[in-house]
């Protein structure tokens, strides 16, 4: 069952590898990146033996014991992993749960994150292997340790399946991701600055967080070679109780719910609220071809994941900015001021790659036969109504919070100027190149799913060509920092290079679509690559 | 009069795979007219072909004497389509999808409103009006679906798989809706692999296998004095293996 179960795995890997250039294309950009961070681990936990075990101890607890609790987290918010071999796909075959344990397990430990973790764990070997009593117990540990990651992943997300499949929650788990990130970023942040100001003792601030970690659940397995280091028996001895009965425990109940999700497979779905209609969202727009199109993508901005995420990772790094620069006392107040300006040229993005999450759906536009310039202009349209709320709270307040209001004019003249030019630009970009995008509400890390190549590049070429078109405005604004009224000449050139953009943009991305809309299409279909 | 739907020699190639092949199709006026052929044939690719959705290789496709490749939007103005295969803007509820159809193809809102209530209605929909359409069963999809092409009140109807996934009442529903629509001059182009269906609703036919008309015509012609399942079986080559293929599958044969 072992080998016919890798098989399975194996067989299915590399199908997916065969459907498209583009897909492969992207396996293997991602699992370089994989590599490298891997290489990197690998070289930082061979370094580490040259230095005593006590910092061995501490760097490998902390380092490992996060790596545990990102693998329950991320199995958890990005359901399924991988969902390759899927459990309920086994509801129709005579099988017992029991069976099927260990070929899952070796199965699930194939691919990118399960052979990254193999290989970091054969690092942490390597660190240890100074003497007989500290390698035995690193050899001991990391097996136990990677058993851990697995089966707290699988027991996390088999018991919790029901909740996780339902539509509803993947929506909401995915803007929850998001808000993750950028909680993680600041917190980072705010624990590196606050450290730091407690004096240069980073070291013995690690020390205390290993201590801590160690006898949490995720520690306890990479605890063991550090306990031995130091001579306590006892501890190890505990501790390596503790690392085995949780990986007993573990696998009995995974067996559990994996028993219970063979005579129930999951169907994913729910009870279909109703939606109340909302008369305003259509009253905002004239009743038009455009006007529809920006009535629709409005609703989608506030109903589809990917929106919402999308919105909440471009807020992140404004906000992180603001946080960490008025928490640090050596920060300065007119990097506060401008962080509206890192969320302008990115706006445009959102237009760029709108045809793209609409996948196959877009033939509606086709088939009604719409001007492209009325689709474009649509989606400019719901873009500028969600986003001008937005940059004008955040240019209010971050230049409110710097204190630097004689800044207002230029960074005014920034934001505005580099989000036109970003939508302008963005019309035009995502008129040449669409790409098959997971649906709204599918695990947006599912394996093969991402856009690959053409979603980078599209990313590129966006934010890439509006900073170069707003040069003009962005060597005002600095020559502004001499000549103050320069500012006010920056605001002038700024709206009008960026409703210029923005005209020919519409127009001529309009123009494209017109002529490649059956092009289109084939993009955004799965079958195409 | 010109026809409702001319396709002239079609040809369309998904790399070394030829999916359609020089194919020709005259669909008259007034008609209710079935595309049959097995599963592959080149429907879809067909269908797809004839609405501007897939641009062919060679060949042109009128509707109604539009040329769909050279004046687009003359032609898709005059087409309602159900494509099959394709994701709808599912993060709609069912009332909102149809007033999005119903604005890019202008109709005017006082009528969009109209209209969407008396489809809802015919089609069992009403319930379902407020409801986000990624909610709906696949049935239930098929009909927004069918409702969305038909609320510009279109002169052709092209339909693929029109009653996949449908339930036997909603399914007389939707026949009474399409034999009203051609007798009030409208002409029904829908593809289908289900021979009884087409054979009880459909008055003109043409049966399609790797990429190429293999007969087309009115139904009696087609089926020549038997069943259409069994003139079809003729069309494209189909050997019922005997009663030795598969014996070890007969309960009787073995011992458990």
């Amino acid at each position: 069952m072992v080998a016919l179960l890798v098989h399975l795995k194996l067989t299915l890997l590399r199908n997916s590898l065969r459907r498209s250039v583009w897909r492969t294309v992207g396996l293997v950009i991602a699992m370089l990146y994989a590599l490298g961070i891997v290489v990197g681990v690998l070289v930082g936990l061979v370094a580490l033996r040259a230095t005593s075990t006590a910092l061995t101890g501490d760097v490998t607890v902390v380092a490992f014991s996060l790596l545990t609790l990102g693998w329950l987290a991320m199995s958890l918010l990005v359901f399924g992993m991988d969902e390759t071999v899927d459990p309920s796909r086994f509801a129709l075959l005579p099988v017992r749960a029991r069976e099927l344990l260990p070929g899952l397990f070796v199965a699930g430990l194939i691919g990118s994150p399960g052979l990254a973790t193999v290989l970091v764990a054969l690092g942490f070997v390597i660190t240890w292997a100074r003497d007989v009593a500290l390698a035995a117990a690193a050899a001991v540990a990391a097996p136990l340790g990677v058993a851990t990651c697995f089966l707290a992943a699988r027991f996390a997300t088999s018991a919790l399946a029901s909740v996780l499949s339902s539509r509803r929650f993947r929506d909401f788990a995915f803007a929850v991701l998001a808000l993750v990130g950028a909680g993680l970023g600041i917190g980072g942040n705010l624990i590196g600055s606050s450290l730091g100001a407690e004096g240069g003792q980073p070291l013995q601030a690690l020390g205390r967080v290993a201590a801590a970690l160690g006898w949490t659940p995720f520690g306890w397995a990479w605890s063991l070679p550090a306990d031995v280091a130091r001579g306590r028996w006892g501890d190890a001895g505990l501790r390596l109780v503790l690392a085995l009965a949780l990986v007993a425990v573990l696998w009995w109940a995974w067996g559990h719910f994996l028993g219970l999700r063979l005579v129930q497979p999951l169907e994913s779905g729910g009870s279909a609220a109703r939606i109340k209609q909302g008369t305003w969202v259509a009253r905002l727009y004239p009743a038009t071809p455009a006007g529809a199109v920006a009535e629709r993508t409005l609703r989608y901005w506030r109903r589809d994941p990917r929106y919402l995420a999308g919105v909440a990772g471009l807020l992140i790094a404004p906000v992180v900015v603001v946080v960490t620069q008025l928490s640090n006392p050596e920060g300065s107040a007119a990097v506060v001021a401008f962080a509206p300006v890192i969320l302008a040229p990115l706006i445009g993005i959102s237009v760029a790659q709108d045809v793209s999450y609409d996948g196959t759906a877009v033939w509606l536009h086709i088939s009604t036969g719409i001007s492209g310039a009325a689709d474009r202009t649509g989606r400019v349209l719901s873009t500028l109504t969600i986003f001008t709320p937005l940059l004008l709270v955040l240019l209010v307040l971050s230049v409110g919070l710097s204190g630097q209001w004689r800044l207002l004019v230029p960074v005014t003249a920034l934001t505005v100027g580099l989000a036109t030019i970003g939508l302008g630009v963005g019309c035009f970009v995502g008129s040449l190149w669409q790409w098959p995008a997971p649906p709204p509400g599918a695990n947006p890390f599912q394996r093969g799913n991402s856009g690959g190549l053409p979603a980078l590049l599209s990313f590129s070429v966006t934010t890439g060509l509006t900073l170069v078109l707003g040069l003009p405005t962005v060597a005002l604004v600095v020559a502004s920092y001499w000549e103050s009224w320069l500012g006010y000449l920056a605001l002038v050139v700024g709206a009008l290079s960026g409703l210029l953009v923005l005209r020919i943009g519409i127009v001529a991305g309009g123009r494209v679509l017109d002529r490649t809309w059956p092009e289109v299409m084939l993009a955004v279909s799965e079958k195409s690559a | 009069m010109a026809a409702a739907l001319s396709l002239v020699g079609l040809h369309k190639s998904f790399g070394s795979k030829r999916a359609v092949v020089d194919l020709f199709l005259e669909v008259p006026t007034g008609s209710l007219f079935g595309l049959v052929g097995p599963n592959g044939a080149g429907k879809t690719t067909t269908l797809s072909m004839a609405t501007g959705l897939l641009r062919p290789d060679a060949g042109s496709a009128r509707v109604l004497g539009r040329d769909v490749w050279a004046d687009p939007a003359a032609a898709k103005a005059l087409m309602g389509v159900l494509p099959d295969g394709v994701r709808l803007f599912d993060r709609l509820t069912g009332g909102e999808l149809l007033r999005y159809v119903g604005l890019l193809r202008k109709v005017p809102p006082p009528d969009i409103a109209s209209r969407s209530r008396d489809l809802l209605e015919a089609l069992g929909l009403t319930e379902g009006r407020d409801t986000l359409v990624v909610e709906y069963s696949a049935g239930m999809t098929k009909k927004i679906g069918l409702a969305c092409a038909l609320i510009h009140a279109p002169r052709l109807l092209i339909l693929d798989e029109p009653f996949e996934a449908v339930d036997p009442v909603s399914g007389e529903g939707i026949r009474s809706i399409l034999r009203n629509y051609v007798s009030g001059g409208g002409t029904v182009v829908m593809s289908s692999h289900v021979m009884e269906l087409v054979e009880s609703l459909c008055d003109e036919l043409a049966v399609v296998a790797q990429g190429r008309v293999l007969a087309a015509g009115t139904l009696d012609a087609i089926r020549a004095g038997t069943t259409l399942q069994q003139r079809f079986l003729e069309l494209v080559g189909f050997q019922a293996s005997g009663e030795e293929a598969l014996t070890w599958l007969r309960s009787s044969s073995t011992s458990s």
